[in-house]
């Protein structure tokens, strides 16, 4: 039994600053399986590797390779070992060309001068083999997401690494992307190398992996065969408590129109054309009115209209019945709530505390300053009550540096900040794009409740389950135009799909063609 | 809870401290081994000569010149205080120029032409207004304000192009620098500025003490009928300097650009400007204007370091700048640097770097060393000011490691730093 495992991790704990990350938790890897690590945000699944790949030394503990103990100071000991590890963020330099990312820190020299000849037909046999496409030659910036993930999992194969560690691998990927990832990994294990998986999504553990181990709030809560348990099961251990994946709501109470969208078009800055192409729609109080389509299809450009993140070159929006379509984005927070696709860019002020975020567009407010200065007191005390109200974690509360805290805690604090503003109006952007289970069935329900208060919510996302369980309304959207306008109870899945493929639409009138 | 808090934020503090003290006493050190190389490779100078060398480097400040024995003598010196805090007048407002344009995310490299434009407003307003004609008050105030203007809207250029053309500022401002350079040559060249009255002097400008007045029909420039700062009695406790109440201007400044960048509305949006961009417009913050503004502040600053520096009246100004430009604007970035641009800390820094100048003075009069000598220190300070990062992470990381040495069962890691990257910090983050 002792010989099946390739790495042990024992009793490992790492603590951080108000937080014990990592607490006495053990991991066994076999030889040749895929070993999920489910866990939500913060559960210490991203510490617990990185204390695997050398970027942390834990407080206690130990590793060992083959019943061997080792000790890792660095990633230059954990590669050493034969362990590779896709980050969550890669970590690719833009300007190189694919071959040089791979071959850095592991060039083959002959008198100091590269030989990217052998190089070359290496990257090219193992590429091959595995089917992971990738243009040797292409800057890094320049190729798609999935690509650059091809690169990072060739560098762990080019280095010769039997235990290869993915941590999130799926988050930034499309489905299709998602399905040859999935192939790629299980001929890996076939071929006897070992996978550690972190992910927090159910349906990806449940497929390939052999083994799952639990994570929650910095413990070990278990481990357990795939073939023995199912998602229902796996989500109860993740978040310690049995978990709604459906959306409970009772039917929508529509009530006047709060957004009223007339022949609105954007301009996609980058290429000079319309992305957004005759659109209109409009949003009523208490109802989630959803816009589903596939990424790209202007729903981006969309929503930079409304809120006045881009100039819209043609239509009008009303808001509340006034006409908001050039007015600055200050004056249309007034009524509108915007949880931004992107948290990082748009969404938070990375380097300011947690407090300093929560007023971004309120530190105006007669509340919050007084002469131009700010009422600190007042900012503390409120970042309080929402930290209290939303359950943001955090390592030092309302002093925190949101860089520090995790994607969900990020999420969360946006969407307090967000809600708390109490707008007739929720333009809601990919609010779950991921996060785990626990932090989804909560968001989704804080999104029912605004609309049972009588608020319009706006949601914007690429997610079919989510697009079918949550909204009252479904606009589809291709091409930068709306092509079909659905109720959730009466399509499935099958007939959505085809609207955002663009195989199907529904002329003005409403009618199927 | 507090206290662990407050204890962070001390240490963190502590460090930024410490890496700027180290870096100081890295370039001090370092300028020693120097003075001592020079020293034993010169017969003139031995390692006696070398000694006092090491010595005047450290203390020049408190030098006060020879005994009749010939060995150096140290106690309080108020003319060397009194020039330390005349020189610091200007570094001080250029270091807050820079530290105010970093804090907003914005590399303020055009400090040497703000000054310039400063000065030159400075100088024609104070120049241009006959005596007589209002309170000298008034003339004073008149050309500090119109040198700060000058500055604020040479400022503002390089804040304009970032803002609507999104062009980097560092490049705007370096072309600005020397074409505000020109531009002063230019405004003075032939004007009646130049000092025509010491014949010696011919390619400077008057001083401020100067002014238009009529003796017998013809209108000329008496000296003494012009204005200067007021000495606000610094003079009765640092006789014998050139110091004057321009110090304690620059000190309220930076006081009010403490209060501004840390306590008011204004600061904040400035700041989330800098540290988001993005971020900023989507909250509803004016982000463009919000650049141009903290431009327009940190010239605005450049520019009242000029005034002051020249309403002292202690100095001329050379016209002739369209090859060379002011070292003080350059200046400002260490002393920024050094001081983690804290506006408090640049007060401190300030100082220093002008007490570096007097004890290059004291070494040039007291030894066969020339005062070059503290350039070479001041140039080391100002690379390890830019690596006081480094330091920082340095100093932290050795922390890190004696926290880690004693690993135990219990495992204490009291002294372990929030990682830098914070998705890690609680695990399993999705960023």
């Amino acid at each position: 039994m002792e010989a099946d495992n390739i790495i042990e991790m024992l009793h490992i704990t790492k603590e951080f600053p108000g937080i014990v990350a990592n607490d006495d938790i053990t991991l066994q890897l076999r030889r040749g399986e895929i070993h999920a690590l489910l866990g939500e945000n913060g559960a210490g699944k991203s510490t617990l590797m990185s204390v695997l790949f050398g970027l942390y030394q834990p407080e206690a503990g130990q590793i060992r390779k083959n019943g061997q103990v080792v000790k890792i100071q660095n990633p230059n000991d954990a590669t050493a070992l034969g362990i590779g590890m896709v980050h969550q963020h890669f970590k690719l330099i833009d300007v190189f060309t694919v071959l040089d990312n791979i071959i850095l820190g592991a060039e083959t020299t002959k008198l100091g001068f590269l030989q990217k000849k052998a190089a070359r037909e290496k990257v090219q046999a193992l590429s091959e083999r595995y089917g992971l496409k990738v243009d040797l030659d292409a800057k890094v910036e320049d190729i798609t997401v999935g690509m650059q993930q091809r690169v990072e999992i060739l560098k762990m194969l080019y280095r010769d690494n039997e235990i290869l560690i993915f941590d999130e691998p799926t988050a930034v990927l499309t489905p299709q992307e998602i399905e040859e990832l999935m192939e790629t990994m299980k001929s890996f294990a076939k071929e006897g190398k070992s996978i550690l998986f972190i992910s927090h999504k159910l349906n990806e553990i449940m497929a390939v992996a052999d083994r799952v181990t639990v994570l929650r709030k910095g413990k070990c809560v278990g481990t357990i065969q795939t073939k023995d348990t199912d998602k229902q099961a796996l989500s109860n251990m993740m978040v310690g408590r049995p978990v709604q994946l459906e959306v409970q709501k009772t039917p929508a109470k529509p009530g006047k129109t709060v957004l009223e969208v007339q022949g609105l078009r954007v301009v996609d800055r980058i290429h000079k054309r319309d992305a957004v192409r005759d659109v209109s729609f409009n949003v009523r109080e208490g109802e989630i009115v959803c816009i589903a389509g596939i990424d790209g299809n202007g729903q981006s450009e969309l929503v930079y209209g409304l809120t006045g993140l881009e100039r819209v070159s043609a239509g009008t929006v009303k808001l509340c019945g006034q006409d908001i379509s050039r007015a600055t984005i200050h004056h249309r927070s007034g009524n509108m709530s915007h949880i931004p696709e992107d948290r990082h860019k748009h969404g938070l002020v990375l380097d300011f505390t947690l407090e300093q975020n929560m007023v971004l567009q309120r530190f105006r407010e007669k509340r919050f300053q007084n002469a131009g200065f700010i009422n600190k007191g007042a900012v503390r005390s409120y970042t309080q009550a929402l930290i209290r109200q939303y359950d943001v974690r955090s390592g030092q509360g309302p002093v925190t540096v949101v860089r520090s805290m995790s994607g969900g805690n990020q999420q969360k604090a946006i969407i307090a900040r967000e809600l708390d503003r109490e707008n007739p109006l929720i333009v809601a952007v990919q609010p779950t794009r991921g996060l785990d289970v626990g932090a989804i069935e909560y968001i989704h329900q804080q999104l029912v409740e605004e609309r049972d208060k009588g608020r319009g919510v706006l949601l914007v996302s690429l997610e079919l389950d989510e697009v079918m369980s949550l909204s009252d309304r479904i606009l589809v959207m291709y091409g930068g135009e709306i092509v079909g306008e659905l109720d959730p109870k009466k399509t499935t899945v099958e007939e959505l799909g085809l609207y955002m493929a663009g195989a199907k639409r529904m002329t003005k009138g409403g009618r199927a063609q | 809870m507090k206290e662990k808090l407050s204890d962070l934020y001390a240490k963190d503090g502590t460090k930024t401290v410490l890496a700027s003290v180290l870096s100081i006493l890295i370039g001090l050190a370092m300028g020693s081994l120097i003075i001592l190389v020079v020293g034993l490779a010169n017969p003139n100078l031995g390692i006696s000569g070398a000694w006092d060398g090491i010595r005047l480097t450290f203390a020049g400040i408190f030098s006060t010149g020879r005994d009749a024995a010939g060995a150096l003598t140290f106690g309080f010196n108020s003319t060397n205080l009194g020039n330390m805090l005349f020189r610091a007048t200007p570094l001080i407002l250029t270091g807050l120029s820079v530290a105010v344009a970093f804090k907003t995310g914005l590399f303020n490299i055009g400090a040497p032409g703000q000054y310039l434009m400063g000065t030159a407003a400075t100088l024609v307003i104070a120049l241009s207004i006959p005596s007589g004609t209002m309170p000298g008050v008034m003339v004073w105030l008149l050309a500090f304000l119109g040198g700060t203007l000058a500055g604020a809207l040479w400022g503002c250029i390089p804040g304009l192009v970032k803002a609507f053309l999104n062009i980097n500022e560092v490049l705007a401002c370096i072309m600005t620098n020397w074409i505000a350079a020109n531009l002063v040559t230019w405004i003075f060249d032939g004007s009646k500025f130049r000092n025509l009255v010491e014949n010696t002097k011919s390619g400077y400008i008057y001083k401020t003490t100067y002014a238009l007045t009529q003796v017998d029909g013809v209108w000329t420039y008496v000296d003494g009928k012009g204005v200067s700062t007021a000495k606000m009695g610094l003079d009765k406790i640092f006789p014998g300097s050139q110091v004057n109440g321009g110090i304690l201007i620059a000190i309220a400044i930076a006081i009010l650009i403490y209060i501004l960048m840390s306590k008011t509305t204004l600061g904040y949006q400035l700041k989330a400007c800098g540290a988001n961009r993005h971020a900023a417009r989507y909250a509803g913050i004016a982000d463009r204007r919000n650049i141009v503004l903290s431009m327009a502040i940190a010239g605005a600053l450049s520019g009242a370091a000029a005034a002051l520096y020249y309403l002292s009246s202690n100095t001329e100004f050379f016209w002739s700048t369209y090859q060379s430009l002011p070292a003080t604007g350059f200046n400002g970035i260490p002393v920024a640097l050094l001081a983690a641009s804290n506006p408090i800390a640049v007060i401190f820094t300030g100082c220093f770097m002008s007490m570096l100048d007097i004890v290059g003075l004291q070494l040039t009069n007291l030894t066969a060393y020339n005062e070059y000598i503290t350039d070479v220190i001041i140039a080391i300070i100002v690379y390890l000011s830019a690596f006081s990062l480094m330091i920082k992470l340095f100093l932290t990381g050795r922390k890190k490691r004696r926290a880690q040495a004693p690993v135990s069962e219990s495992g204490g890691a009291q002294g372990a730093p929030a990682p830098e990257d914070g998705t890690r910090q609680e695990g399993g983050g999705q960023a």
